[in-house]
């Protein structure tokens, strides 16, 4: 009987992460919307990742004369219609759909880091170190997002897709810091960080092993509503027409929407040329708010939508 | 509540005066790498007092006596009023509608309504508020039949017909454009000019808080007090509205000023395609008219914007607590 410690399973930390995941897969499938929606996502990024590889931007432009202008039709894939100029409006969408996400995951992701690494440390360090970093971050969070945007994009001519990532990052790390800190600050006074600290645990294999992988739900849960509100916002200053718009070569889905309605005015182009790049926007809008919730769900299964 | 308000005050004050030099710096150090900046800061900060900063460098209009002070005051002060009556119209608009739609899906939980009213909110949600703009303008206002010859006026503020629609710059002006009226009928005209633009910018916010309430809503309505309430013999109208509505409200409140940030934001772009000479449309115009038309930069009058912005994001955070003081007495500090 004197061995029955012997006997506990004592997992390895990586077998224990491994079923920490089994367990988030069992609980996603369970969800067949989001599950559904992150299947959409995915094949939206591999056409936009594939398409434009196989079809380059220049060589589909210029279309036979009387291919100008006109509202979709099934023929000839031109399923969102052409522009006056003969550029099919699907193939420049799907260019756009490929930049609109390239930017929103960068973006998500390095605003994410950014988050974790200014809230982290505001909330283990504590102290002035604490207040400084929060109070900083409040005073930055006292403007509306879109004003920094527009005035960083109007500097950083010409905008490209890097620029626009950082520049958008710089401006959403802001809602991530607070909710790491809140969550590590709550961690810090835990028994297992207690006792990893008087073990002799350095702070940076208390803060990575320990309080790091206790937040990274949370962490996931911010992430993946930021990258919604990173697309919507990225969307929009394209849209007014301050962003990365280099129309022919680099387009996105809200350029293609502001600059389809603007030239629909002028030169008298169908409904078409905005709506279907405002169609594959709202698509992947939906499903990436889906998705996040999904996650949110199979993590945090208590919590009420 | 005093101690609390005043450290509020003067926390927002700072953080206000740390955004406009953050503002300041970035302005010269792009525009005069050469200068140095310390001297200029505080030349800077003395024009505050005597007026020189709150100058505009763009022209004056022909019958202002000299570009000064009031010039830009008025330069920016109309713009930001008619974004704060954009605004409350739509913050009206959504608690007229949310708060009933919440609290029916909330009592008829799992209903065909409760059902209908989450997939339309999500939608609802989801869709960018400059996209409804763009479909409410060229859907609604295109129907005949109104005042004018469309249903809806497709741009404007009350007694002005902007030439082109949303990002269509155009100096031509329609040759009938109807007056403003005065009195009543101006109050009238106006509202009738805000009706799409604020329902434009209501449509997201109306769905995600009928959310968040109803959400609160079910939280309370599990609560022993509610079971108790019930047990006493109260009417379900009287257990819904006077137990679980008010303390649901304690946990919707904040919700709904917190995100007055996003209401701001949206608003910018809803002004751009009304064309209602707002907030926004003197941001974009001030930054855009600069790379087509090579105007200098008006670097004073978008310091002005930024710290109107700011200064009403500070003041509605400030009275989201307070009208959570009053809705909530347990989150009142010792």
């Amino acid at each position: 009987m004197a061995s029955h410690a012997g006997d506990l399973p004592l997992a390895a930390p990586s077998d224990r992460r491994r079923r920490g995941l089994a367990r988030f897969g069992r609980a996603f499938v369970r969800q067949p919307v989001a599950l559904g929606a992150g299947v959409v996502l995915v094949t939206l990024f591999l056409i936009g990742l594939i398409v434009p590889t196989l079809v380059p931007a220049g060589r589909a432009i210029h279309l036979t004369p009387d291919l100008f202008n006109r509202p979709p039709t099934l023929a000839g894939w031109h399923w969102f219609g052409t522009n006056s100029l003969g550029q099919d409006v699907l193939q420049q969408s799907i260019h756009g759909l490929h930049a609109t996400e390239l930017i929103a995951m960068l973006g998500t992701l390095l605003a994410t880091l950014a988050g974790v690494a200014i809230g982290g440390l505001a909330a283990y360090r504590g102290g002035w170190v604490d207040a400084a970093l929060m109070r900083t971050t409040d005073a930055l969070g006292i403007l509306p997002a879109i004003f920094i945007v527009l005035i960083f994009n109007f500097y950083a001519t010409p905008v490209t897709t890097i620029t626009q990532t950082m520049i958008l990052a710089l401006c959403l790390w802001i809602p991530v810091a607070r909710v790491v800190r809140a969550e590590v600050v709550g961690l810090r006074g835990r028994e297992f960080a207690q006792a990893a600290v008087a073990l002799g645990a350095s702070d940076t294999r208390v803060f990575f092993r320990h309080l790091l992988p206790n937040a990274s739900s949370t962490i996931i849960i911010a992430g993946t509503s930021l990258f919604g509100q990173l697309l919507l916002l990225e969307a929009t200053v394209e849209f007014l027409g301050l962003g990365e718009s280099q129309l022919l070569t680099n387009p996105t889905l809200g350029s293609l929407i502001g600059y389809g309605k603007v030239q629909g005015l002028g030169m008298g182009w169908g409904w078409w040329t905005w709506s279907g790049p405002a169609f594959l926007l709202v698509l992947v809008l939906v499903c990436a708010n889906l998705f996040g919730d999904g996650v949110a769900q199979a993590l945090r299964p208590t919590a009420r939508r | 509540m005093l101690v609390f308000l005043v450290r509020r005050l003067v926390f927002g004050l700072v953080a206000m005066f740390l955004v406009l030099s953050g503002s300041f710096f970035f302005w010269t150090l792009h525009y005069w790498p050469r200068t140095p900046a310390f001297p200029a800061y505080l030349a800077w900060l003395k024009g505050f007092v005597n007026g020189h900063s709150l100058s505009t460098g763009l022209l004056p209009p022909p019958d202002a006596v000299a570009p000064g002070p009031a010039h830009l005051w008025q330069y920016v002060c109309e713009p930001f009023g008619r974004t704060l009556l954009l605004l409350l119209v739509t913050f009206v608009l959504v608690v007229l509608i949310a708060v009933p739609l919440g609290t029916l899906a909330a009592a008829r939980r799992d209903s065909t309504f409760d059902t209908v009213l989450r997939v339309t909110s999500y939608a609802a949600w989801t869709i960018p508020a400059f996209l409804v703009a763009l479909i409410l303008q060229d859907g609604l206002a295109a129907l005949s039949g109104g005042w004018g010859t469309d249903l809806f006026p497709r741009a404007g503020w009350a007694g002005e017909c902007p030439g082109g629609i949303g990002l269509v710059f155009d100096s031509h002006r329609m040759p009938h454009c109807p007056s403003a009226g005065t009195g009543l009928t101006h109050i009238g005209l106006v509202l009738y000019h805000l009706t799409l633009p604020a329902l434009s910018l209501a449509l997201g916010f109306i769905g995600l808080h009928a959310r968040y309430l109803r959400s609160a809503l079910l939280d309370t309505l599990s609560e022993p007090y509610i079971a108790v309430a019930r047990s006493k013999g109260l009417s379900e109208r009287a257990v819904l509205f006077r137990h679980a509505l008010r303390n649901a409200l304690v946990t919707f409140v904040p919700v709904l000023v917190s995100d007055f940030g996003l209401l701001l934001g949206g608003s910018l772009v809803v002004d751009i395609i009304f064309r209602l000479g707002g907030l926004g449309e003197m941001f974009i115009d001030a930054l855009k008219l600069t790379v087509e038309a090579f105007v200098p930069v008006d670097t004073n009058a978008l310091q002005l914007a930024l710290l109107l912005g700011a200064g009403l994001m500070f003041v509605m955070s400030v009275l989201g607590e307070v009208a959570l003081w009053f809705v909530d007495p347990r989150t009142r500090p010792e």
